[in-house]
């Protein structure tokens, strides 16, 4: 996964990070208990009209260029792919099954070589049949400059993809991808990566028609391979109206439900209106979710008091993970015992109240989500109980050569309410304190923001930052903070630490090679803990999502993949 | 004309522009006003509030900054626990949502930023406005022309957005309480340099001005002893409404997020993060929503008590004061062009109106008007305009 494309994969978790920042996108209703209560108490009801409303508008719908996790929720209605996320609760829903393809893709030895096969009888909203050219096709047009956007994995995995400008420019195709027959594509690395199947979720991996390819327009009337197909979509996004697609069939598809005749999805709502909005429920309101809204804290305290509102709360765990980032290369934080003394002081239950409290945030030690498919293996190398432990902190800043304490820069976002935002850094401020420590805050709009944190010429040396992954697994969630040969000089740089250790590259490159996910998940979890003792980062809170859905919808299902109910289970009463 | 006459004729003529008489003469006539007297107390009250508010949090053995993450419902979105906030013996206005920080010693801390901020841009305005309009009423045309088309562009200019701009570029650095007292005094200067100039050209062709330039005074000096005396109940009056103006322009800057920095409070700060609260926890919406408004209220009924006092005969003519102050005068311009004085200049109402003045001829304007004071510092200068206009 090294010698990313810088710009495009940067843009695409940026963001991620700002929409989950906002509160847009990841997450989701439903404990897990209450939601299979949902699904049992009364039996799916098919038909009807589903609505969902949302803060973000869900722009250029085109498969080549959405950047998505597991396929994305209203995309995936539409857009089916070799493989996808499983439709499960919690943490089963993180394991990835197949879509079009018969299995999750056969590896050659090392990993390089990834074969699927298609299913049989899949078919076009028009009825004309699924290819494995379609699959290249749609790929091939993801490299396409005309089409920006997408996930940039691809063009670093594949042999000879560096510089493929896409088909409509080299109609000649990528030599990396090969069908074989109308039924099999064959992938073609430069690497091993035992994460392809993760990868092969993402809208990408869905067929485009040649014939029916209308270029920048394909967004406004995408051919489905999907339960539905697109009526309407006006304003970029801003407002799609989906119908049941006939050509679908259950028979291939054993993941989407499609309980609803029609999806309408609504963008651009105030997130105060959708929350006021759904919890009323008038009319149309009750048929009505939300995929990017999360309940705020003041939301949640009057929602807790209230039996039938708390009812209809999802509860969503998107591996995430806010934290502290150090720059060693900025004094004093080249010194571990610096680091270390800030480590123990910090308060989690301060910052975990100012990010609406303990529904909305758990205590975080380990850098990893706490889930298994990311290989989480519980480790608290600077143990500090829940309220941190400022004496240790002291001794260790006299051992450090800072006997009567010291003063520090913690940079953060003026964003209010956001995870990075003012509230954590107040928090950490009034921690520090207790252990001698002086903290002066420089908050910084957005962008100002994101530009000096993530430059390596402008890093300071104490910053807030947080960090989710394109899929639940360690790889990307380890490799660009800690891989060496991942430090970007010239564009975003999430390598905050600037670590270089070649025992980190060599590990990481040895995981990859790794097929069997849950065998590479352990190895990850080993790997995290080893970073972890060097004091690079100090992880605060991993979010949890709560969202309320209408009183009239049925069977949420909310994986840990997405950690938001997935719009293909859902059914109105 | 002899010296003599000279220098009584402002007082006892008949002229339009009298200026103020006695410091006691003008006490006597703000003490008649209890509303005013109300007021005043209430601003002396907080002003005071606001410098001991070291104090006041010491007595409470509180501060500003400190978390109490056992005062909270953790599992309930960190709202405080208990009734009304969190109201304790311990913490007497209860904490904040989210980090337990007591309310109290917030609230009055809050008080001595958004005051001073208000003050020194108030100060500033002045200041500005002043040697800006004195320069335009005794300069020569192209001074005038100039220095009047200036004014009108700071006067027109959306001061909002232009004061989102220039704090968004200033380095984190420089102190914000400095930096938001600069940008609103420098910004909003123009309606005081408007009446400011309007005065001077009036009370340049009167001639006791022109006397003592007969007599050989240098413009400066014409200005320091004859026209700045005539100037201290205008330009104390304009301060006086625009204060609170600068009071809620600091609430609205720190309400959108780019006022005073954390973990500094300020009224406005408080109001923008109690925001989403209302429902949840209205006790943390409501008390700097209350101080904001009663501060306001307070500086503008003060303000029109200073300004009836300063001038009688001109609050007279522009139709405020109460009732029976109103009759009074009334009765003495024995109707002859009183009443169409009254409605032509309604619209200063929007400045001076007060809670007392309901009823009165020109009611709904006042009424209306009233809030808008309050809200507007547009409508304050656009209403300078019209009342030097009207002279």
């Amino acid at each position: 996964m090294h010698r990313l494309s810088v710009t495009p994969r940067n843009l695409g978790v940026i963001a991620v990070g700002l929409a989950l920042a906002g509160g847009a996108v990841a997450c989701g209703p439903k404990s897990a208990d209450s939601a299979a209560k949902s699904g049992t108490d009364a039996a799916p009801h098919k038909g009807g009209t589903l609505y969902v409303l949302n803060n973000q508008p869900q722009t250029n719908f085109d498969p080549a260029r959405l950047y998505t996790s597991g396929g994305g929720n209203i995309p995936s209605l539409v857009y089916r792919t070799l493989t996808t996320r499983n439709r499960a609760n919690g943490a089963a829903g993180n394991k990835v099954v197949p879509d079009l393809a018969t299995d999750t893709g056969t590896p050659s030895k090392d990993a390089t070589v990834w074969t699927y096969h298609l299913k049989d009888g899949l078919k076009y909203q028009d009825g004309t049949p699924v290819t494995a050219a379609d699959i290249k096709y749609g790929i091939e047009r993801s490299f396409a400059p005309e089409l920006s956007g997408g996930a940039p994995y691809l063009r670093d995995w594949l042999v000879g993809a560096q510089d493929y400008q896409g088909p409509y420019k080299d109609p000649k195709g990528l030599p990396a991808i090969q069908t074989p027959d109308a039924k099999t594509i064959v992938f073609h690395l430069n690497k091993p990566e035992g994460d392809f199947p993760l990868l092969a979720t993402q809208t990408s991996f869905s067929p485009v028609p040649k014939a029916k390819d209308t270029g920048t327009k394909y967004a406004d009337h995408p051919v489905s391979t999907g339960p539905y197909e697109v009526v309407s979509n006006q304003n970029n996004g801003e407002h799609i109206v989906l119908k049941r697609n006939p050509e679908w069939s259950r028979a291939t598809d054993d993941q989407r439900q499609a309980y609803p005749d029609t999806i309408d999805v609504q963008s651009g709502l105030d997130q105060a209106v959708i929350n006021q909005r759904l919890s009323a429920g008038v009319g149309k309101d009750a048929d009505a979710v939300t995929t990017d809204t999360n309940l705020g804290p003041a939301e949640l305290a009057k929602v807790t008091g209230d039996k039938a509102l708390a009812s209809r709360v999802g509860t969503g765990h998107f591996g995430y993970t806010d934290y502290l980032a150090f720059n060693p290369k900025v004094k004093p934080f080249d010194n571990i015992k610096v680091r270390e003394a800030i480590a123990y002081a910090v308060d989690r239950s301060t910052v975990v109240d100012a990010d609406g409290g303990s529904a909305l945030a758990e205590p975080a030690t380990t850098f990893l989500p706490p889930q298994a498919a990311f290989g989480y293996t519980p480790y608290d190398p600077f143990p500090a109980g829940a309220s941190g432990d400022p004496a240790k902190a002291k001794e260790l800043l006299k051992e450090a050569g800072y006997p009567h304490g010291l003063t520090v820069t913690l940079t953060h976002d003026t964003n209010k309410g956001g995870e990075e935002g003012p509230e954590v850094a107040t928090a950490i401020q009034d921690a520090l304190k207790k252990a001698g420590i002086t903290v002066k805050l420089d908050g910084l709009e957005h962008n100002a923001y994101d530009d000096k944190v993530y430059s390596v010429k402008t890093e300071p040396g104490l910053f807030l930052a947080g960090w989710g992954a394109d899929w639940p697994s360690g790889g990307p969630f380890l490799g660009p903070i800690f891989d060496g040969r991942q430090i970007v000089k010239d564009g975003y740089n999430f390598n905050s630490a600037q670590l270089n250790d070649p025992s980190v590259n060599n590990e990481i490159d040895a995981i990859n090679k790794i097929t069997d996910l849950s065998a590479a998940a352990k190895r990850w979890g080993a790997l995290d803990k080893k970073i972890g003792a060097q004091a690079l980062t100090v992880p605060l809170v991993h979010p949890v999502y709560k969202r309320l859905y209408g009183k009239d919808i049925r069977n949420v299902v909310i994986s840990d993949w997405t950690g938001v109910l997935d719009v293909s289970q859902v059914a109105v009463k | 004309m002899s010296a003599d006459t000279l220098t009584t004729l402002p007082e006892g003529g008949a002229a339009p522009l009298a200026p103020p008489s006695g410091a006691r003469q003008v006490w006597r006539r703000l003490r008649a006003r209890p509303a005013a007297v109300a007021g005043g107390a209430v601003v002396v009250l907080l002003v005071l509030v606001a410098a001991g508010a070291p104090l006041l949090a010491a007595l409470e053995g509180q501060d500003t900054t400190t978390y109490h993450a056992a005062l909270l419902d953790s599992r309930a979105g960190a709202v405080p626990l208990g009734h009304f906030g969190g109201i304790s013996g311990q913490h007497w206005l209860g904490v904040e949502p989210g980090t337990g920080r007591d309310l109290f010693a917030r609230l009055v801390y809050g008080a001595r930023t958004s005051l001073a901020i208000a003050l020194g841009a108030t100060v500033l305005q002045v200041v500005v406005g002043v040697a800006l309009g004195l320069a335009a009423g005794l300069g020569n045309r192209f001074v005038d022309a100039l220095l009047s088309r200036v004014t009108d562009v700071f006067v027109t200019m959306p001061a909002l957005v232009f004061t989102i701009a220039l704090l968004a570029i200033v380095p984190s650095g420089f102190p914000r309480p400095v930096l938001l007292a600069l940008v609103l005094g420098l910004l909003a200067w123009g309606g005081t340099a408007k009446i400011v100039r309007a005065q001077v050209l009036a009370h340049k062709s009167l001639d006791y001005v022109a006397a003592s330039k007969l007599a050989g005074s240098s413009t400066w000096r014409t200005a320091r002893r004859e026209l700045l005396p005539a100037l201290v109940a205008p330009v104390l009056t304009y301060a006086a409404i625009q204060l609170p103006t600068n009071i809620v322009s600091e609430a609205g800057l720190s309400f959108l997020g780019i006022g005073v920095t954390p973990p500094t409070s300020s009224w406005g700060q408080m109001l923008s993060s109690a925001a989403t609260w209302y429902q949840a926890d209205s006790a943390y919406v409501l008390l700097p929503a209350l101080l904001l408004f009663v501060t306001v209220l307070a500086f503008t009924v003060f303000a029109d008590g200073v300004r009836v006092a300063l001038d009688p005969r001109a609050a007279g003519r522009l139709g405020v004061g109460t009732r029976k102050e109103r009759r009074a005068e009334a009765r003495k311009a024995a109707g002859a062009g009183a009443a169409d004085a009254a409605g032509s200049v309604s619209g200063s109402a929007a400045v001076t109106a007060t809670a007392d003045a309901p009823g009165s001829a020109n009611g709904p304007a006042a009424a209306s008007g009233s809030s808008a004071a309050a809200a507007a510092a547009d409508s304050g200068s656009g209403s300078g305009e019209e009342k030097g206009g009207a002279r």
